[in-house]
């Protein structure tokens, strides 16, 4: 039976976060209540997992630090099939960097049992560090594979693997238990279903905070974190730009004009 | 007192739906609107996606999912396309009949291929003699050996041309006061869909009569029992029906909001964007709050529904409001849209033509009073 | 061993071409950044047949290079230079270390750094020492900038993309020390590259055009994506993209522009359909002309370039597109 762990992060909507800015006044982040939902990347970890359930038996945890709400995001991939779910949440995990992250993740990891396999989307959509995957296999002490493309052979605990690298790829042969993280490209994801949602009643979720994790404060969250925020500003802007008027025609002519100066048309 | 927050997991339905709309249901739109067919396609993409088997109980192959749930299903899938979302609720109208008054040999014949989507339902009830006045039905049954013959003509019956299996009301040819539903299945000799309607609005979704002649149906083939016929239609349409014309509305309510939102954000004029002017702003207000008060009357009732209770008052109240305020949303719409409210490339027109389908169907606005009227003063 | 420590060191990435443009710009910098502590610059270099490539490290501001040159080392194994480059830094003890944004240093970096118990900024744009001889990290984020510091654990740890900090004038006279290091022969991977195998890059290079078309979520959907990159094909331009594009999957990562993407130098730049977030328009550096199209009047992107075009680009750019191929044909 093939032990699976799916790294998930609760992340706010892409296509929304894109609007939070730092207040030239405040010089702070605004509070915007923006939906938190799956991280991207980290669905395509979450098919990789049940596609190899669909070829093998396995059992599938996934493992989501974040806030109370972030148990939203874990429910929803127990409705896309996993069978186990763990919330990290204590308000001491806040202001973890990805140091700090990949710490209380591979302790959670630890705690669950020995799985064979660690998935993880390569980056988040909002730190995009690419760093949690390679920290948690450090801490865990087993090998890594990240950009993972392709999982070319996946029986028994030797899988050969392609990956994103330098305009092209690496085939990798990887022994198990391993950490793998994900590119977009290895799967498509399957949309939640009814009947996903109602199996997932009975499917359990627990949440740990670091007591129940058996942490050390000074491990976690901000305290555990190497690195920190120190200042931000917003940048001011360096051009002047003519907003070109007229028709759209007119300024299509326009347009010609500036690139044909510009000796490109 | 009561809960207003969804559950996690409707939220979850919530999103699953949504996620289905835009994906699989959008594409078929613009075939839909040009060429009024096309329904093949979404009602195949709708059995996929289980979405037949929100209101079936398990042990019949459905989901069990219930009335709310059918409710977000439907307002997600109307916020994209209004003609597949009314098909689909006339569809959840057709399997009612069969949960609330079916036989355990009619429950297991029929539900688990209604749950697949193998097998399409609908209700027929309306004629060219009466819809609004039921009474009016001259469609008639005739003993004959234990079974019936069928005479007559229905029209104005969504998925009249799909289903395979419909739910006719009819009277006794002897005893006008007499109603009977029959379950009409396609292949039946004397009975066919004849004409087709070609709606202004929720175009793509098939609309048209259905003609019997002669028609023998079984014994076995009563509803809910003889004589009962009005209370099974009527409480079929009462609650799944009107039920499902506040989903289709409520989704247009939305679309018609994002919409115009997002319009008036983009469009500039004196220097600026009109979601600046406070005209457009007030415009915009009503949508909203008729949006938030259509959304608590429809769940309302649809609570009511889950836990059991009659909720056909409820649902008049809401099929009423909402349809109402879908009507003037997509008026709306197109009004701060100016000009371009004109166009058919911009949705809103096809909203402002779905929008007009909403009043009739299922009761007319004038009928949801009659039936209010009659609770307030009961 | 040497005595005088070195502050900055740099892991330096070769491949058969030589040295990696993004290493010679990071000794570069690390130069900057030990004459602000009164250091040195030490270097890591580990491949194969690396005859001269010390040297020109050390040309290039290099005081102490620890070299690797065995087969082993090629390709590059993730475990293996993990090894090597901890115990390393375990003697060492420098104060910063810097790899490349490089595809080896995004994996490389964080393992280095969990070993180490260490910070890590990923695709730094500034750094610079402080008056308290910390390393200020800086990256954009949220519309502006952020400043990211690791104060107490070391050695402080940044990866910076190719393209953001110039390359260093070589100078022959400068004199620095080449340090053999022993590569263990039997070391036991687990996860190993069997091959590295390149792919054809289809269209004008990125990082080399002169004239680049950028498509953000304006684009609306593939067809919209199509309109842009035939404007981009009539310019014969590089055709670029924002993070948007990528998650709706009408492009690949490799076409994206920006901090964790690709660092940009055109002679022109065009903006369609984008908002103008900082993370992408930190990646174009040096452009001479920028026109932005879009049809949000409060996009940032239009302050930051120097012709706004405040239309919907699905229908601007095909009617672009039409009048660049009438113009052309004349």
């Amino acid at each position: 039976m093939l032990n699976i762990v799916v790294c998930v992060k609760a992340v706010p909507d892409p296509s929304i976060a894109d609007k939070l800015k730092i207040d030239p006044v405040t010089k702070a982040l605004p509070r915007l209540d923006i939906p938190l939902v799956i991280n991207p990347l980290d669905s395509h970890a979450l098919e990789a997992a049940l596609q190899l359930k669909k070829k093998y038996e396995a059992h599938i945890t996934v493992l989501c630090m974040g806030p109370p709400p972030a148990g939203n995001i874990v429910r929803e991939c127990l409705a896309l099939g996993a069978d186990k779910g763990i919330l990290l949440t204590d308000p001491a995990f806040a202001g973890a960097d990805a140091f700090a992250t990949a710490y209380t993740l591979a302790k959670a990891i630890e705690k669950i049992s020995s799985p064979d396999v660690v998935f993880c989307g390569m980056a988040s959509s909002d730190g995009a560090t690419e760093w949690v995957g390679p920290e948690i296999a450090t801490f865990l002490n087993m090998p890594i594979v990240t950009l993972v493309r392709e999982i070319v052979e996946d029986q028994g605990d030797e899988w050969i693997v392609k990956a994103d690298y330098d305009q092209g790829y690496r085939k990798i042969r990887l022994k198990l238990p391993a950490v793998l993280t994900v590119t977009r490209n290895l799967n498509q994801p399957k949309p939640l279903s009814f009947s996903g949602i109602l199996k997932a009643r009975s499917k359990e979720i627990m949440e740990w905070n670091h007591e129940e994790l058996g942490v050390p404060l000074e491990d976690i969250g901000l305290k555990g974190s190497p690195t920190y925020v120190t200042e931000m500003y917003p940048l001011e802007s360096r051009r002047e730009v003519e907003m070109l008027e007229g028709t759209l025609q007119e300024k299509v002519e326009r347009v010609v004009k500036i690139l044909s100066d510009a000796g490109v048309a | 007192m009561i809960d207003f927050t969804f559950t996690e997991e409707q939220e979850l339905f919530r999103k699953a739906a949504r996620d289905f709309a835009e994906t699989k249901i959008a594409p078929h739109v613009p075939t839909m609107e040009e060429t009024n067919r096309g329904w093949d396609a979404v009602i195949k993409e709708l059995a996929e996606a289980e979405m037949f088997a929100v209101t079936i109980p398990e042990e019949y192959g459905g989901l069990g999912i219930g009335y709310i749930g059918r409710l977000i299903a439907t307002e997600e899938i109307s916020r994209v396309s209004v003609a597949t979302a009314m098909m689909y609720q006339v569809f959840g109208l057709g399997i009612e009949p069969f949960i609330k008054f079916g036989t355990e040999e009619q429950k297991k014949k029929f539900l688990p291929k209604f749950a697949t989507g193998e097998q399409l339902a609908t209700v027929a009830v309306t004629e060219p003699s009466g819809g609004s006045d039921p009474k009016g039905c001259r469609t008639t049954y005739k003993k004959v050996n234990g079974n019936y013959v069928l005479n007559g003509r229905k029209c104005f019956i969504t998925n009249s041309h799909t289903a395979d299996a419909q739910v006719v009301l009819a009277i006794d040819e002897d005893n006008p006061e007499s109603f009977t539903c029959f379950i009409l299945e396609k292949g039946m000799e004397g009975f066919k869909p004849t004409h087709e309607e070609h709606k202004v609005g929720m175009r793509g979704c098939n609309t048209g009569e259905i003609e019997m002649k002669d028609v023998k149906v079984p014994a076995e083939n009563v509803i809910g029992g003889e004589g009962k016929g009005l209370k099974v239609a009527m409480a079929a349409i009462g609650d799944v029906g009107r039920g499902g014309m506040v989903g289709c509305a409520l989704g247009l309510q939305q679309a018609c909001l994002d919409e115009t939102v997002k319009f008036a954000n983009e469009r500039i004029l004196y220097g600026k964007p009109i979601s600046k002017l406070q005209a457009i702003q007030f415009k915009i207000a009503e949508m909203k709050i008729d949006l938030e008060a259509g959304r608590l009357l429809g769940y309302r009732a649809a609570a009511i529904q889950d836990a059991g209770g009659r909720s056909s008052n409820e649902f008049a109240v809401a099929k009423y409001y909402t349809t109402e305020a879908a009507q003037k949303a997509a008026k709306i719409a197109v009004d701060i849209h100016g000009g371009y409210g004109c166009m058919e490339e911009f949705a809103v027109t096809r909203y402002l033509r779905d929008s007009f389908v909403l009043g009739p169907s299922a009761g007319t606005s004038d009928i949801m009073k009659v039936i209010v009227a009659r609770w307030a003063l009961s | 061993m040497t005595e005088s420590k070195a502050a900055v060191f740099v892991i330096a990435e070769h491949s058969r071409t030589g040295i990696e443009p993004v290493s010679l710009q990071l000794i570069g910098k690390a130069r900057q950044l030990a004459d602000d502590l009164d250091s040195k610059v030490g270097a890591v270099l580990l491949g194969q047949n690396l005859s001269g490539a010390a040297q020109k490290l050390i040309e290039a501001g290099a005081d102490l290079v620890f070299q690797g040159d065995a087969d082993v080392l090629v390709p590059y194994q993730a475990e293996l230079y993990t090894e090597i480059i901890v115990k390393l830094m375990l003697e060492l003890r420098p104060e910063i270390l810097l790899l490349g944004s490089t595809f080896m240093g995004r994996e490389l970096a964080p393992l280095i750094a969990a070993k180490l118990e260490t910070g890590l900024t990923a695709h730094c744009i500034e750094l610079a020492v402080n008056a308290e001889g910390i390393l200020e990290q800086r990256i954009p984020a949220y519309g502006g900038m952020i400043t990211i510091v690791c104060p107490e654990k070391r050695p402080q740890m940044a990866t910076v993309a190719n393209g953001v900090f110039s390359t260093p004038a070589l100078d022959a006279s400068r004199s620095g020390e080449i340090v053999s290091i022993e590569v263990p022969r039997d070391f036991q991977l687990r996860a190993q590259t069997l091959e590295v195998v390149k792919e054809e890059a289809e269209g004008v290079s990125l990082e080399t055009a002169s004239v680049i078309v950028a498509g953000g979520a304006g684009a609306e959907d593939f067809d919209g994506w199509r309109e842009i990159e035939e404007l981009a094909n009539v310019l014969n331009a590089g055709f670029g993209s924002t993070r948007p594009a990528v998650d709706a999957g009408w492009t690949e990562l490799e076409t994206m522009i920006g901090q964790s993407g690709k660092i940009v130098n055109p002679e022109l730049y065009i903006g369609i359909g984008l908002s103008g977030e900082l993370q992408h328009m930190v990646g174009i550096v040096g452009a001479k002309v920028m026109i932005a199209i879009n049809n949000d009047s409060k996009s940032p992107v239009f302050e930051q370039v120097d012709y706004g075009v405040l239309e919907d680009c699905r229908e601007f750019v095909p009617a672009l597109t039409k009048k660049l191929m009438e113009s052309r044909n004349q």
